[in-house]
């Protein structure tokens, strides 16, 4: 066996042992396993509202988030593939936002977002909306909704260049016969097209949801959770309490419960892709 | 060249198009505009400053910043090697040993699907016992792991389509397994082990949550950290942060322009069977 395997069963096996064992202990960032305390810590979280409340919020937010991002990574990767003259500087300019680190991009979504002299606040009033300030990221409707543009952003061209890959391995006999037997737009669309990448799109879904699910940089940038816990994604929240509070064992606690809501929202789409992808 | 007969442009695709450089463009040169404001101008509602303060630039170039952008590249470059040299290995044994059976791949993948914030405690508590928390060297052993599952995944697919008859030629030939892998199929897996490897740096260099545990003090801080501290000032210098930013992302851009080809073919081959 390789020592890449080693390796990785080492770094994998040596978290996932600390976690179950902080979560079933009272344990501190200084003092990690005092105390076995079975199922308390367990017990505590579930009973906590703010819990509950971040992992409902992150599985909504990772479900919109990854739907815009396909929707739009799809449409534009058509766009990619109609427009037979845009060149590798147009596929480059697309790629950018993905290799930007999120730091920067959270600071630049916060920048347009700034009230009072942001790009959004200036266009609106430009635009003749009335004179007050427009602060999406102080507003607990609207702050969630903005992080989730500024990950839409980033993440989009992800999805555009996978599906731009597939839609490059189609045959395109194929698709100039369905076209002379009178196929067009939507119907060749149906027929030729989405069947060719629908594996795909799915494994690409896939993808996004699990780094959707995971978000952290953008809202620690942006908004630190706030306001209140409008943008408390479960990342943030375990981040708090084990790095804050030095509660490890409540994180920990957090943690697991976490890895079944992630595993329970992610194997139907797994199990999709898979399907799709050997029809 | 793939299709024959002249396809009609379609206004629709150009449109969509069109409307995608621009959001994609937009806000990088509104982050290039605000790099340029005085403290002033940034609250002031300008999209375009009529007095450039090159100073902003001047000054994060002063501070500490260019330190840590050299620390980031050390870790995303040292980091992303160590993980090809464990990678390579790796993709091969389960590619065409079946090392693991069946659920090892997957097996590999599966802390991928956990966020990240999960493994810091554990790993600072692992560093400090090497004594290796606080330097870059400790941060580089970590992205040399971190990402060796995303690396094996994407390579295994490159092994895959090498034909195995090159392999059994060697073996007729006398060759073991080292000696196959190393003259044989290394040599032949240089163009997707480049293309991985400026994934898995770029990955490196854009990391923030580890870095920010692993790396506290000033001179072993990478840039997203650096960057990060900015916010620490009660009243934020948005001119100076968007300097930062934009100085901080030169790297991978450039990285992005002159590597653009294997970027492309790393995403796209790799992960598309």
């Amino acid at each position: 066996m390789s020592p890449a395997v080693l390796a990785v069963v080492v770094l994998g096996l040596y978290p996932l042992l600390f976690i179950l064992a902080a979560a079933f202990s009272d344990s501190t960032l200084g003092r990690p396993f005092r105390d076995w305390v079975g199922l308390e810590n367990v017990e505590t979280v579930l009973a906590d509202a703010d819990v509950v409340a971040s992992f409902a919020r992150t599985v909504l937010y990772a479900a919109a988030v990854s739907v815009a991002s396909v929707v739009l990574g799809v449409v534009i990767a058509l766009a990619l593939e109609r427009a037979t003259r845009s060149g590798s500087v147009v596929r480059t300019v697309l790629l950018l936002p993905l290799i930007t680190p999120p730091v920067v991009v959270g600071t630049l979504w916060k920048l347009v977002f700034n009230p009072g002299g942001g790009l959004l606040d200036t266009a609106l009033r430009a635009g003749g909306a009335d004179a007050a300030s427009v602060a999406p990221l102080s507003s607990s409707a609207w702050a969630l909704p903005a992080v989730g543009l500024a990950d839409v952003w980033q993440w989009t061209p992800l999805v555009v260049i996978l599906v731009y890959a597939a839609l490059l391995t189609q045959d395109p006999s194929v698709r100039e016969a369905a076209s002379l037997d009178g196929a067009h737009g939507v119907r060749l669309f149906g027929h030729i097209t989405w069947p060719a990448i629908a594996g795909t799109v799915a494994a690409v879904l896939l993808i996004r949801l699990v780094i959707a699910l995971k978000v952290f940089d953008l809202v620690f940038v942006m908004t630190s959770g706030g306001p209140g816990q409008a943008t408390t994604t479960t990342s943030y929240l375990i981040y708090q309490v084990a790095l804050k509070e030095f509660d490890i064992g409540r994180a920990s606690a957090i943690t697991l419960l976490f890895a079944v809501i992630v595993t329970v929202v992610v194997l139907p789409v797994a199990a999709l892709a898979r399907r799709l992808s050997h029809a | 060249m793939r299709s024959r007969v002249p396809r009609r442009s379609s206004p629709l695709g150009t449109a969509v198009l069109g409307i995608a450089l621009l959001a994609t463009v937009l806000p990088l040169l509104y982050l290039l505009s605000v790099s340029l404001m005085g403290r002033g101008e940034t609250v002031s509602g300008v999209l375009w400053t009529s007095d450039p303060q090159w100073t902003n630039w001047g000054d994060v170039l002063a501070s500490g910043l260019p330190r840590s952008i050299v620390n980031s590249l050390v870790a995303a470059l040292g980091g992303s090697v160590l993980t090809l040299l464990l990678a390579v290995p790796g993709a091969w044994a389960i590619a065409r040993y079946r090392a693991g059976g069946r659920t090892l791949g997957a097996t590999l993948m599966s802390p991928w699907l956990l966020p990240p914030i999960v493994a810091v405690v554990p790993l600072l508590t692992l560093l400090r016992i090497l004594h290796l928390n606080n330097t870059v060297l400790g941060l580089t052993l970590v992205y040399a792991l971190v990402n060796l599952p995303v690396a094996v995944w994407l390579l295994e697919g490159f092994v895959r389509r090498l034909p195995p008859e090159l392999e059994e030629a060697a073996r007729v030939d006398g060759a073991g397994a080292m000696r196959t892998l190393v003259s044989v199929i290394a040599p032949l897996l240089v163009p997707s082990v480049v293309a991985i490897g400026i994934i898995v740096a770029i990955l490196n260099y854009n990391e923030f949550l580890l870095a920010t545990f692993l790396t506290q003090s000033a001179d072993t801080q990478t840039f997203p950290v650096a960057l990060s501290l900015f916010y620490g000032d009660r009243t934020p210098h948005f001119g100076k942060i968007a300097a930062a930013s934009f100085l901080g992302v030169v790297p991978v851009f450039a990285a992005a322009v002159f590597f653009q080809r294997w970027l492309v073919g790393g995403l796209t081959q790799g992960a598309v069977r």
